[in-house]
């Protein structure tokens, strides 16, 4: 049988690299918010067919930042993006005119209102309904929502905790609570350095992105936890590393079997927005994929291995404590 | 196949037909019954605008949770007015904002940045002296600008149980300065109409009784006493108080997504729901054969049951709601998976195959439940914290936790404990076991 407990440093180093990257890709850009937490104004508006040619892309956005400023007299950012139209039966693609404005010069009604007849006008926009989108929001919003969410996060994290300390009694249940937990906090850095590395947006889908994953990683844990447990009644005498070992092992299909079925949703799901040009849905299954590939890996390599060390070192410290006492 | 066990069997693919066809039609033998099609679909899917509108006082001091109320109500009069009816407008106390969305309707030439701004404006309530002569087509009295009272004359209005008459009425609060214009036009129009104005718009035409004099009033309602008269008082209280709010609401988050862009995101994440289910149904079977299958049948019980309580509870599906309806698809089956490997390991360590499923299903329950109830953990406090399109992702995980629960330990075990006799359904192969391996560690 493979011995999976003696390999533990390679898999907390495999770890380690992604984490760090992480860390070094937000030392060098910083996290990506969202216009939810940052705050800001984004407009999104049909351009027409043709009028984006490669030769005039830049030239053609530089115009229309330098138009809205004019207009309000506000700094604006402009992108050209292309969208799709796959109600119809010939999927066919379109592009959007993007002006975003910061948020320490978040547009008021007026100014939106103001900004977007200018724009229709000055470049002749002919499509129905020009404006595809808008989003204005004052960044103390953003903050509110940002606090709920980490309260959200620590709430679900304590009563998870309390859960696993009261089920698993039999393993000791805080320090397993703990150590699942431990697994969790694993898959968040992994999917924070994902989010870090490419540069996804932080919003709202973000927050709900993480705490599936909180669920779902103690899923996995919880799986290789209950056969722990079982051993724990059937084989009293074979010593902690083995049993957890042999746990991992048993319940090894189980735990791929119940990710892979939720990564072949999530997947498509992905998979359907990035053929489409869906950014919101994109954005928020793909940090989901992430996060629930690490809640298996580290439901086997991190958390399980993790508790084995703890409980072994706290058998140390009583054995050598012996002695002392003689 | 013995009888009873036949009748288990049949009877339950029997109800998932029923209820498919409930969820796909949307009536049955000519009930109607709520199928997808009365499922809501958020502005994200439908197109539309969405604002919320804070309010801001002159001292920066919260907003009380009666005069948001009192807001909401007007809100909903403008929308009225406006023939918007299919709206959702909510009262967030706490955080002081009331948030309106109004989704897109068909062929509809709708400037949501204008209709924000209109509904935002504070209502102007006016008391007016009126002509009686001049009446509309509707036999309402039309404003005259001789202006008795405005909205900041009024102090508080509320719906009260009148006394003296029986019945409720509503009760006035006015400033001293109002109390003084009040006394001196009530005096001198006893029995005669004074009517209240919003916007232009007739809400009410007392008559005076007698002069008023200090800073209350009633107005008492005609008609029969009884509920209607309750809530009559209600609205009317909430109107005037509207016309006297101390604050202002302003827009200060405004989302608006064309109805082409929702659309298409709705079909995209159908189609991805269709497939991500075959792919699930076939990675089923392929891995575990019988049991796989019948988990696939229980998969499909647990996605109409889903679409059902989704179209049953009036909860509106936006699109990280429809993530959540996918990514439960693959977490249904969850349960299943950890049953079917514990079956395996049951056959594998020479159980019979009756003894196996038993074993299996039992010894697998805790490892099920204690899964489904840390995500189910998850989804409730996502629900608690979350606001509309996260809500809307939580509810729709946190729902099918639960049926998974239900269909996988239920459905799951009803169906494979009734053909396991049958003769064809005894080989070991289709429950994903090789007959050639010895004891093995899956």
């Amino acid at each position: 049988m493979v011995n999976l407990y003696a390999k533990r440093y390679y898999f907390f180093i495999l770890s380690a690299i992604i984490i760090l990257s992480g860390v070094v890709m937000y030392l060098v850009e910083g996290f990506n918010l969202d216009i939810e937490f940052e705050g800001g104004t984004i407009i999104e508006m049909r351009a027409n067919d043709k009028m984006f040619t490669e030769a005039n892309t830049q030239e053609l956005q530089t115009k229309i930042e330098d138009f809205v400023e004019k207009t309000i007299n506000k700094p604006a950012k402009v992108q050209k993006s292309t969208s799709y139209d796959v109600s119809g039966t010939n999927t066919k693609g379109f592009d959007i005119i993007t002006i975003s404005i910061g948020s320490e010069n978040t547009l008021s009604n007026d100014e939106l209102t103001k900004v977007e007849e200018a724009v229709v006008k000055e470049f002749k926009l002919t499509a129905k309904d020009p404006v595809v989108s808008e989003e204005s929001v004052e960044p103390f919003i953003g903050k509110e929502i940002m606090n709920n969410g980490l309260k959200a996060v620590a709430i679900a994290f304590v009563l998870i905790v309390l859960y696993v300390w009261y089920r698993f009694k039999a393993m000791s249940g805080l320090s397993a609570g703990v150590f699942a937990i431990v697994g969790v906090l694993h898959d968040l850095l992994i999917m924070l350095s994902v989010y870090v590395i490419f540069q996804i947006p932080l919003n709202e889908s973000f927050i709900a992105a993480i705490l599936t994953v909180v669920g779902y990683s103690m899923n996995d844990t919880v799986i290789i936890y209950d056969r722990i447990r079982e051993n724990n009644r059937l084989l009293r005498k074979v010593p902690l590393p083995e049993l957890v070992n042999d746990s991992i092992i048993q319940t090894l299909n189980r735990s791929i079997n119940t990710v892979v079925t939720s990564l072949i949703a999530i997947t498509t799901v992905y998979v359907f927005a990035k053929i489409n040009g869906i950014n919101s849905m994109e954005q928020f299954s793909f940090p989901l994929i992430v996060g629930i590939a690490a809640g298996c890996y580290s439901s086997i390599f991190i958390a399980s291995p993790l508790y084995v060390m703890w409980k072994e070192s706290q058998k140390k410290k009583k054995v050598s404590g012996k002695p002392a006492k003689a | 196949m013995r009888g009873s066990n036949a009748v288990k069997f049949f009877s339950i693919l029997l109800i998932i037909g029923i209820l498919t066809w409930i969820a796909a039609y949307g009536s049955i033998l000519g009930f109607e019954i709520p199928g997808v099609k009365n499922i809501r679909t958020g502005i994200d899917i439908q197109g539309g605008v969405d604002a919320r509108l804070y309010a801001v006082t002159k001292d920066n001091s919260k907003a009380k949770a009666e005069d948001l109320d009192a807001a909401r109500i007007i809100i909903g009069k403008r929308l009225d007015s406006k023939n918007i009816f299919d709206r959702v407008i909510t009262v967030d106390k706490e955080k002081g904002y009331i948030l309106v969305q109004i989704p897109h309707k068909k062929g509809e030439a709708f400037d949501p940045q204008k209709s924000i701004e209109e509904i935002g404006k504070t209502a102007l309530l006016t008391f007016q002296e009126v002509d009686e002569s001049k009446k509309d087509t509707n036999g309402n009295y039309l404003p005259t600008d001789k202006i008795i009272l405005e909205g900041s004359d009024v102090k508080d209005a509320s719906a009260e149980i009148d006394a003296e008459n029986g019945g409720y009425c509503v009760a006035l609060t006015l400033t001293s300065e109002g109390g003084k214009k009040f006394s001196e036009a009530t005096g001198r129009l006893i029995g005669k109409p004074i009517a209240i104005f919003m916007d232009n718009e007739l809400i009410s035409a007392p008559n005076v009784q007698t002069q008023i004099t200090g800073t209350s009033a009633r107005i008492t309602l005609g008609g029969t006493a009884g509920d209607e008269q309750r809530d009559e008082a209600k609205n009317l209280a909430g109107l005037i108080k509207s016309g006297s709010l101390p604050f202002k609401l302003e827009a200060r988050q405004v989302n608006n997504i064309s109805p082409t862009l929702g659309s298409n995101a709705l079909n995209v994440s159908i189609n991805a729901f269709i497939v991500a289910l075959i792919l699930i149904c076939l990675f089923m079977i392929f891995y575990y054969r019988l049991p796989g299958l019948i988990a696939s049948i229980a998969l499909v019980l647990h996605t109409v049951l889903e679409l059902l309580a989704l179209s049953w509870t009036h909860i509106i599906v936006t699109l990280p709601g429809i993530a959540g309806l996918i990514l439960t698809v693959g977490m249904a089956v969850d349960a299943n998976v950890i049953i079917f490997e514990r079956i395996k390991d049951e056959i594998k360590n020479g159980k019979t195959l009756h003894a196996a499923i038993d074993v299996g299903f039992k010894r697998a329950f805790s490892a099920v439940l204690d899964s489904n109830i840390t995500t189910l953990i998850s989804a409730v406090v996502l629900w608690k914290f979350g606001t509309g399109p996260i809500q809307s992702f939580a509810y729709t995980l946190g729902i099918g936790v639960v049926l998974s629960f239900i269909t996988a330990v239920t459905a799951s075990r009803i169906m494979l404990k009734s053909i396991q006799d049958i003769e064809v359904a005894k080989h070991h192969w289709l429950y994903g076991v090789s007959m050639r391996g010895g004891k093995a560690n899956g």
